[in-house]
């Protein structure tokens, strides 16, 4: 089972993380689920996929009641980000789901509908959480086309998807960073491949780099804590990703088709 | 079919991918039916036609090879309606495979809550109700494809007397004997395929 971990407490608003199950296969992606609670209301973020739903689901019935549960937050559109949307509206059918307006029409194959689905628009929004509020920030091309981070003001906390995913080894499977330069080995291949634009990248670090962020989460991997927030933007804005890499070759982007 | 207590043993996917696959055989048995009544509609009309030619002599094997003629758009018809009913079989059970394999999550989840009573009997509950009026909606349907292919056999067998009695008109056929015995004798050959392809797919429908 997975366990939650809350990372970020004051009076009534917390963020916990679900993270690392020793039972889960081998053959599926290791997911970091995020809670935020404020005043009695609670929102998951990518929730993961339908296979890990009882992980998820038990893991969060330590600390509330899963059923009140009537906020998602999807990064984007992947199986491992919101496949088990279908449980969850199962278990909450006035549950709804923050998502890029690009994606509002494809999710609901894993189940909900234009109710449950909520568009956000390219350029982000806020949404109200009890008391407060959180802003979906645009993240796109990094690594889906429509892509959102959710940023928490008042905690200092950024959820920021794919961005910052490390694969990490059953050894070093921390829940913070603890060596920026030992873990950062872990997310190079993943960011190389998985973020597509150079241009979006540059926009989003220097976007990032002007906000007041204490921790980074990302869906997989570890959390970024203070100062490993700075390094991160900074290591990221200097990779080169996508078409850009060095393994280009790789990619077969030559002009030259497969007969010549 | 039969569903299980939500709370007790799990609903048996297997079970509906079965059904699943013996419905998409049953739309292929159905499809050959069609065929077959469609070959006999072109072998009525010649009939008609060659009849007319005869004159006086073969009106009786014309009032046949019309009879005959309208026996297979009726099969032709109970096949399509049979097919609509099949299709939305298959719907019905693809549905519930679905709903199957989102009940094994939602019950592993419940399975590993420290208080396993709470919170998802009510969402288990409510899936079983979906189940069991999905399986009641399979089961009416059942039952109306088993109407229509009871009416598709009746067709069959009165098909099966009169191309018979073309046979015997074809005798008395004068010139056009062997012509018109060349075609009672195919009619008579293909209206026996229909028979057993329409007892098979009986066959599978009480296997739902």
């Amino acid at each position: 089972m997975k366990t939650a971990t809350t990372i970020f407490q004051n009076g009534n608003h917390s963020w916990t993380v679900i993270a690392r199950d020793p039972a889960k296969q081998t053959f599926l992606i290791d997911t970091n689920e995020y809670l935020i609670s404020r005043d009695g209301e609670h929102m998951l973020t990518d929730p993961g996929g339908s296979e890990i739903f009882p992980a998820v689901f038990a893991a969060l019935s330590t600390i509330i009641d899963p059923m009140r549960i009537d906020r998602l937050f999807a990064s984007h559109q992947d199986p491992d980000i919101i496949s088990s949307l279908g449980l969850w509206l199962d278990c909450n059918p006035k549950l709804r789901c923050y998502v890029s307006r690009l994606w509002s029409t494809f999710i609901p194959h894993f189940g909900g509908d234009d109710q449950s689905l909520q568009p956000i628009p390219d350029e982000g929004q806020q949404i109200t959480l009890g008391l407060g509020k959180l802003f979906a920030m645009p993240a796109h091309y990094l690594h889906a086309s429509g892509n959102h981070h959710l940023y928490d003001p008042d905690a200092r906390i950024l959820f920021s998807g794919d961005v910052g995913a490390a694969l990490l080894p059953a050894d070093e499977s921390g829940l913070f960073v603890q060596d920026f330069d030992r873990h950062i080995r872990h997310a190079e291949g993943f960011h190389r491949r998985w973020m597509g634009s150079t241009e979006a990248k540059l926009d989003w670090c220097e976007r990032a780099a002007n906000m007041k962020i204490e921790m980074m989460c990302p869906q997989h991997g570890a959390i970024y804590k203070g100062a490993d927030v700075e390094r991160f933007i900074n290591w990221f804005a200097e990779l080169p990703i996508g078409p850009s890499t060095p393994e280009r070759s790789h990619l077969n982007f030559s002009t030259k088709t497969h007969d010549a | 079919m039969t569903i299980r207590d939500p709370l007790g043993s799990p609903v048996d996917s297997h079970e509906f991918s079965q059904q699943l696959a013996t419905i998409v055989g049953l739309t292929e048995g159905i499809k050959g039916v069609v065929a077959i009544a469609s070959q006999i509609n072109v072998m009525a009309l010649n009939a008609i036609v060659l009849s007319q030619r005869a004159g006086e002599i073969a009106q009786g094997f014309g009032v046949i090879s019309k009879e005959l003629r309208a026996l297979s758009m009726e099969l032709t018809s109970l096949m399509n309606a049979l097919s609509a009913d099949a299709f939305t079989v298959v719907n019905l059970v693809s549905d519930q495979l679905r709903r199957e394999r989102r009940y094994q999550l939602l019950r592993a989840a419940q399975l590993v809550l420290p208080d396993p009573s709470a919170p998802l009997n009510r969402v288990l509950a409510e899936q079983q109700t979906r189940f069991q009026s999905c399986t009641q909606e399979v089961h009416e349907r059942r039952l109306c494809l088993l109407d229509r292919l009871e009416e598709a056999r009746k067709l069959c067998r009165f098909g099966t007397a009169i191309s018979r009695s073309a046979k015997i008109e074809a005798a008395f056929g004068q010139g056009f004997r062997s012509a018109l015995g060349g075609v009672s004798q195919d009619f008579d050959k293909t209206i026996q395929t229909i028979l057993p392809s329409i007892e098979a797919l009986i066959d599978k429908v009480e296997h739902i």
